[in-house]
């Protein structure tokens, strides 16, 4: 069962984008696409070829794959309830972050590789974001383990609710509020980046993939759906006890991804795009919370001061 | 119930520096009331119930309703909407207040005591910080003036620390609540306008 996690991943990335899709649908009005628009549109993508611009190097083309590869890499990680992760060891949120990090670098040299100005300044500001948010989750998950006593995934997860302190309830809502807001970066979602966006000035990610066609497309499309569930899972593991039953605990992890979808969906639709020059303030706001819940552990956890 | 209070208090004080409108502002000063109204209501239960029902009535009353009154007040008679354009950016002022959280648990572990509570030291001293970089990095007398209040809560934030050991402290506090309500009600009655850093009725 230690494969719970993975499959989960695989299933919440399946209804997700749909969900979201029929969300900003509703909530503006329209009949709009079906559930799995998304995937329709992928298989599509996926049967095309690649254009690649003469300009553009080996960088480039191998950027999506390795892309995917890293979030499906990290997934192996994330374990699902009381069922660990395929992959545990000590430290392994370290290296799943860098994973993470490991995807966007090849996106971001792949963006340079190009030579064209604006996927150069699409690069830039994920660069910067990413700097921005990498301390949010690090500060998150070393609260956690300060907390718990662990360092992997695995052990913060199954071990988080032991603990009988009352600021653990504060630690986790805390923990949802960071996790969320990483989600929403990460996969480039409002208020931070808008995947619909068109204006090459205002992009950040949608930028960096302009030259991307077809199959590679197809690629990058299926590795940010995949990330969205990840921290998605995330979620759930810090919100269920693992002591759960497993029927009620798959019952919680797809209310969880549906009304994060939901949550995603109803912010895109009713909400405005931060102007550029706020992102970097509202990035670190979520290193500010983060910063709080370490500083939770340290006086309420009597980590530190006795 | 005082941790979770006292961590959406520390909340509000890293919206305060994250934010840049005038009435967000009123708002955290508002719900800051509140809060400490909470926190009052549940760590001075011991006392006796006359000067219990005295302190939660008057943060009440003067934190979390008539300071956000005569401000909201004061923001409309002068229109200013937000923080003047030459306000060091929410950004550097985010990144002083994360520094400043830092700063403050370190300062409170360090005078650590049995007088001293840590927890409320630890808050009571990043309110203090917040407050000071509101008003060193902005320019308008309106975030001067949400700066005090930011560090009036945190000499009552003091007081609680060591409220135990000095309840006298915790009406000292107090007094000092009315002090800031007569000086915004000073500000209201000079009738501030949008721009007090330009002169306009000067002649020949």
């Amino acid at each position: 069962m230690n494969s719970a996690g993975i499959i989960a991943v695989f299933l919440a990335a399946l209804i997700i984008p749909g969900i979201i899709l029929r969300t900003k649908s509703i909530a503006s009005g329209r009949k709009g696409p079906g559930m799995f628009q998304p995937y329709k549109d992928i298989s599509v993508l996926l049967k095309k070829g690649s254009v690649f611009s003469t300009t553009s190097g080996s960088i480039f083309q191998i950027a999506p794959a390795i892309n995917l590869a890293t979030v499906l890499c990290a997934a192996l990680f994330i374990p699902f309830g009381k069922y660990g992760a395929l992959i545990s060891f000590e430290g392994d949120f370290i290296f799943f972050s860098y994973l993470i990090a490991l995807g966007r670098f090849f996106s971001i040299i792949a963006a340079l590789d190009t030579g064209s100005s604006f996927e150069g300044m699409g690069a830039n500001r994920e660069a910067f974001f990413s700097m921005l948010l990498e301390p949010a989750f690090f500060i998150l998950m070393a609260s956690f383990a300060m907390a718990t006593g662990f360092t992997s995934f695995t052990d913060i997860f199954s071990n988080f609710y032991l603990s009988e302190n009352n600021f653990m309830l504060i630690f986790g809502l805390l923990g949802i509020f960071v996790f969320l807001q990483t989600a929403m970066v990460e996969t480039c979602r409002l208020p931070v980046d808008d995947p619909k966006t068109h204006l090459e000035l205002t992009m950040i990610h949608e930028v960096m993939i302009l030259d991307n066609s077809g199959f590679d497309k197809a690629l990058i499309h299926l590795g940010t759906y995949i990330k969205l569930a990840l921290y998605g899972l995330l979620i759930f593991n810090l919100t269920i006890p693992p002591a759960w039953t497993f029927p009620v605990q798959l019952a919680s992890f797809v209310v969880i991804q549906v009304l994060l979808a939901l949550a995603v969906g109803l912010i895109e639709s009713f909400r405005a795009r931060n102007k550029m020059n706020k992102n970097p303030k509202y990035i670190l706001t979520i290193s500010g919370v983060a910063w709080i819940a370490f500083i939770v552990i340290l006086l309420l956890g009597e980590r530190f001061i006795n | 119930m005082i941790n979770y209070l006292i961590v959406a208090f520390a909340l509000t004080l890293v919206y305060f520096a994250s934010t840049e409108r005038i009435i967000t502002y009123i708002r955290l000063i508002g719900l800051q009331g509140l809060l400490l109204c909470g926190i009052a209501l549940f760590e001075l239960s011991d006392i006796n119930l006359g000067n219990l029902l005295f302190i939660i009535s008057e943060t009440l009353l003067f934190k979390a309703f008539m300071m956000p009154f005569l401000l909201s007040k004061i923001v409309d008679a002068s229109g200013v909407t937000k923080v003047h354009r030459l306000a060091m950016p929410a950004f550097y002022t985010l990144l002083f207040s994360i520094a400043s959280l830092l700063i403050s648990v370190v300062l409170a572990a360090s005078m650590m005591n049995n007088y001293v509570s840590t927890i409320y030291m630890t808050i009571a001293l990043f309110a203090l910080f917040t407050g000071l970089i509101l008003i060193v990095t902005h320019r308008l007398i309106v975030s001067h003036l949400i700066g005090f209040m930011i560090i009036e809560n945190a000499v009552f934030f003091f007081s609680l620390a060591m409220g135990s050991k000095m309840p006298m402290l915790i009406n000292v506090g107090i007094l000092l609540d009315i002090f800031v309500g007569v000086l915004i009600l000073g500000f209201f009655g000079l009738r501030l306008k949008a721009h007090t850093n330009e002169l306009t009725r000067l002649k020949d």
